[in-house]
């Protein structure tokens, strides 16, 4: 059955997306996608979110998707945006996005990370026009945002969204002490490693007028540290850290943390300033959603 | 034959060895505290960060590695006496994986404390050895080592197996699990040492009181029933007491391969196959390996750390190599 069937199946899908998009609408569109400009017309109904920022862009642009992925480091969708995206489809994991399942959505839009491998794109479009970012994790948090709003058909939208991020963050600038300097880490048990400062989160937190520590910094190419050793420890510190678990549970990973010397030495510790903070936003998601979740845990940690 | 040493030459030489690597260990780390400091700091002197890295980070690490080597050194050489089979180790006869794959679902079913590892794994090594022997048993093929040490590869390959699919599925606890994938010695928690210690003590013990009945059982086991051994028991002591070395190895450091395969492979060119030569001499030759892998493991990549599960396979292979390469290798 299965290769003859899942052809037709396929042919029915595209035949089902063309008959979708054939209706061209006022609101045609021309994005860049990093594998080629993409034009995409009318209002998409059956949106498929590949990635926790793509989810998170189309739920803050009020589009609820149909499927989604569960997120790195959970079996779920993200817990920040789960009450918001209510029942959806989980068509397999960041690692893994299972086709059949996706196809079974008869999706007419896929918005998918900036990391989608060609052969998937290839396979993806098969079924619906899919959209992937330039770029990488490094690039500028508000293109990527922009380009899902593009593709959903809410330039105008995405803009006022950034526009209101911008402005809390010049709003926030002001009211933050100035000259600080802050580390986001993951705690590992062999020890911890540092993020990258130019990552979505460090691209916040140096809107806020907050300075990267040394490390996060010199981490231009990788979005993590590898493992530091627990003798040079003193190189995540910083006025604040910020300690991102991947569990929901931070609580832990800072016993954990404690546990450790080497840790309970560091300046930022003695002054009670480490901050455990949700690493599904801090460490893997961006957009809209996440960078208000972001600026409501730095504004808690400086200014409370 | 090649020449051999006598065993007290062959003793004196790996505990030499051993303490200068521990000092290597004491004196060489990731960080900014160079040979001179740190010698400094061993002495006395009061450079507070120097006395911290010195005692606290790679005083407890090496005291880990040594505790560990021993309990690897050890069951290798027993495990390989055993099932009179030289490519045995810890590794290959479910002891090892089962240690690990317990650990995993412990975590996966919710657990976290680091002190219930130990147990944990202790428990998991044990079960993993006990059903490998049922196996082999089931079909009254007897104390076969071969079918042992194949029951043992295929049970290996079934838990590991397992143990990555859990893996694969609650990527929650990818980081914590990861560990349990690869050893490493670094940052394991203070009470490691207390935990393991028992474990270490009450495993050498078992072994102690096999060494005779298993040197009588290299000579065939009519002559080991005839000098008033039992076979069926003296194995199955032998196999707990690698169970409960193996465990408490797993739990303090993870699964570390390798140690447990060369290190009798060394002790034998040495002074020879009879294992109430090797036992003792392995018992300083395991933590001599391991401590080198540490070390190297902590100079490689500055300033981070590589685990030492990987470093102590690329140490451990030249050495194996070296060692069949240079003579014809005394047999079992």
């Amino acid at each position: 059955m299965s290769i003859r069937s899942h052809l037709q199946r396929t042919a029915a899908a595209i035949a089902a997306s063309l008959l979708l998009t054939l209706p061209l609408h006022a609101s045609e569109r021309t994005l860049d996608s990093a594998y080629g400009p993409l034009t995409l017309s009318g209002t998409p109904q059956r949106v498929v979110a590949l990635g926790d920022s793509a989810l998170d862009a189309a739920l803050s642009l009020g589009v609820q998707p149909v499927g989604t992925l569960a997120s790195r480091g959970g079996d779920d969708v993200p817990d920040y945006l789960k009450a918001k995206a209510g029942k959806i489809t989980l068509v397999g994991s960041v690692r893994e996005p299972n086709l059949e399942a996706i196809l079974r959505l008869q999706p007419d839009l896929v918005l998918a990370s900036n990391d989608l491998p060609r052969e998937l794109y290839a396979k993806l479009s098969l079924m619906a026009p899919t959209v992937v970012p330039k770029g990488n994790s490094f690039q500028n948090w508000r293109d990527t945002y922009l380009t899902y709003a593009q593709a959903l058909g809410k330039s105008e939208e995405g803009q006022q969204r950034i526009a209101e991020i911008d402005a809390r963050s010049a709003q926030l600038r002001q009211r933050l002490p100035q000259g600080q300097q802050v580390s986001v880490v993951r705690w590992n048990p062999q020890g911890p490693v540092i993020m990258s400062s130019h990552l979505f989160v460090g691209q916040l937190l140096a809107d806020l007028g907050l300075q990267a520590n040394e490390l996060a910094a010199a981490q231009a190419q990788k979005p993590h540290s590898d493992v530091l050793s627990l003798e040079n420890l003193s190189r995540i510190n910083a006025d604040w850290i910020f300690l991102a678990t991947l569990n929901p549970d931070g609580r832990k990973a800072l016993e954990d943390a404690r546990k450790q010397t080497a840790f309970t030495r560091l300046k930022a510790v003695a002054d009670e300033r480490v901050v455990t903070v949700d690493g599904q936003i801090w460490s893997s998601s961006s957009g809209y959603l996440a960078a208000q979740q972001v600026l409501d845990d730095v504004e808690k940690a400086l200014l409370d | 034959m090649p020449a051999r040493l006598s065993v007290p030459q062959a003793m004196g030489m790996a505990a030499l060895c051993l303490a200068l690597l521990c000092l290597a260990s004491l004196l060489l780390g990731a960080g900014d505290i160079g040979i001179l400091p740190s010698l400094q700091a061993l002495l006395g002197s009061s450079d507070d960060d120097a006395r911290f890295i010195v005692f606290e980070l790679r005083w407890v690490r090496t005291e880990l590695a040594v505790l560990v080597g021993v309990a690897l050194g050890a069951a290798g050489v027993l495990l390989q006496a055993v099932t009179r089979n030289p490519l045995a180790e810890p590794g290959l006869l479910g002891v090892s994986a089962g240690a690990s794959f317990a650990v995993v679902l412990a975590i996966n079913l919710g657990a976290s404390a680091a002190s219930l590892h130990l147990g944990v794994a202790m428990l998991g090594a044990l079960v993993g050895c006990v059903l490998v022997l049922l196996v082999t048993r089931m079909r009254g093929v007897g104390d076969d080592p071969v079918r042992l040490v194949l029951a043992g590869a295929a049970f290996s390959g079934m838990l590991g197996a397992l143990s990555s699919l859990l893996l694969l599925w609650d990527q929650r606890t990818a980081d914590e699990m990861r560990f349990w994938v690869i050893g490493a010695l670094a940052g394991r928690p203070l009470d490691t040492l207390e935990w393991s210690l028992p474990g270490l003590i009450g495993g050498l013990s078992m072994a102690l009181l096999v060494v005779r009945p298993l040197a009588a059982l290299a000579l065939g086991e009519r002559v080991a029933s005839g000098l008033g051994h039992h076979p069926q028991l003296t194995r199955l002591g032998t196999l707990l007491a690698v169970a409960i070395l193996v465990g408490t190895a797993t739990a303090a450091a993870g699964p570390i391969a390798f140690i447990g395969l060369i290190v009798p492979y060394i002790a034998r060119r040495l002074v020879g196959s009879d294992i109430r030569r090797t036992l003792g001499l392995s018992m300083l030759l395991g933590p001599s390996v391991l401590l080198l892998a540490d070390v190297i493991s902590r100079l490689l990549v500055r300033p981070y750390e590589l685990p030492v599960g990987v470093v102590a396979a690329f140490v451990g292979a030249p050495i194996l190599i070296a060692v069949v390469r240079q003579h014809r290798l005394p047999t079992l």
